[in-house]
């Protein structure tokens, strides 16, 4: 079930006018796509945080529009914690649509009882599927992941009728024994200095002279 | 062994200010949990370091731990009892400035109860106030 918001038309535009909206605990937002007019939209700050951290990614307008969108993007302030603006576009259920999403390791690897750590370098991928059934985030299944093995993109779940976008051969989880983080090598000693680009060596100047 | 730049342009800086929040790197990027300043400063090299050695060391070889910054800026200073004048003092260590919302530490492969704790014994370290922040989805 997507989720519904409630939106107003913003008028006037501006950025003073979207500060105001902001003030007033809500969300500047724009929608747009399918070749139709981009309409500013103003929607309720409390739900959109709590769509959007919940990973909703597929909601239905009410109000000033009625139509299924997709959040295209979302801007935060510095620390993460407020929606500032929502990009919404224009979608129908059946539709392709390109869509990155979070990966996340399901099970337990084998490979940590023999000693092993499992990484994960890769943390979201991007895949086409129908807007209908984009899922919240994508599982990976670790419960075979032996020591020294990787599971690479092509291991992913992917949800009916998707592809991936993201090159197949790039890996998404490792198992690997521990590596000791090395001490950044011992250099020359607190007091040395970095090079200096453009100033040549005394001895190489002594060398020219 | 604190880090510092192989090659600088110049061998001294200007203090200069730290104005504004950060827009960039301001995401957990790397792993799942990142440690965030909320306020500005400087933090020097060695302090990196020590904050480095007390994450590793608390994790033991669990997870990994990822270092969101780098000492780039040198900073100069006069020796004791010296008179005023003179010139520019010689530079003392290398820092790294932090503005507000700048994510300096990153954990992952731990859970999110071990990272708070690893995060904890980092944050004693350091000279600006932290919180924990958690990997976005968009």
């Amino acid at each position: 079930m997507a989720e519904t918001f409630q939106v107003e038309p913003r008028l006037p535009r501006g950025k003073r006018f979207a500060r105001r909206e902001r003030q007033a605990g809500k969300v500047p937002a724009v929608l747009y796509g399918h070749g139709q007019e981009v309409l500013p939209l103003s929607l309720d700050g409390a739900a959109v945080l709590a769509a959007v951290r919940h990973g909703a990614r597929l909601v239905e307008l009410t109000g000033a529009v009625q139509e299924s969108a997709f959040i295209r993007e979302v801007q935060w302030d510095t620390f993460g914690t407020e929606v500032l603006h929502v990009d919404f576009s224009r979608v129908s259920a059946d539709e392709q649509i390109e869509v990155t999403l979070p990966v996340e390791m399901k099970g337990t690897a084998p490979g940590v009882k023999d000693g092993g750590v499992v990484q994960q370098p890769l943390h979201e991928l991007t895949i086409e599927c129908p807007a209908g059934v984009i899922p919240e985030k994508l599982l990976i299944n670790i419960n075979h992941l032996a020591l020294g093995q990787v599971l690479t993109v092509a291991a992913v779940d992917l949800p009916a009728g998707a592809k991936l976008v993201t090159p197949a051969d790039i890996v998404v989880v490792q198992c690997q024994l521990p590596v000791e983080q090395e001490d950044l090598e011992a250099g020359p000693g607190a007091t040395a200095e970095p090079e200096l680009i453009g100033r040549k060596a005394e001895d190489e100047e002594a060398a020219e002279e | 062994m604190a880090q510092m730049p192989k090659r600088v342009k110049h061998r001294k800086s200007q203090r200069g200010r730290i104005k504004g929040d950060a827009t960039r790197g301001n995401r957990v990027v790397h792993g799942d949990f990142g440690l965030q300043s909320t306020q500005g400063g400087w933090i020097a090299a060695a302090t990196i370091e020590a904050g480095r050695i007390a994450g590793t060391q608390y994790m033991r070889g669990e997870g990994r731990l990822y270092v969101r910054m780098f000492p780039h800026k040198p900073i100069t200073s006069i020796p004791l009892e010296t008179r005023m004048g003179k010139g520019k003092g010689e530079p003392e260590y290398w820092a790294a400035v932090v503005k507000p919302g700048t994510v300096l530490f990153e954990v992952s492969g731990v859970s999110e109860a071990a990272a708070k704790m690893c995060f904890a014994r980092l944050a004693a370290k350091m000279p600006v106030r932290v919180r924990m922040v958690r990997r976005r989805a968009i």
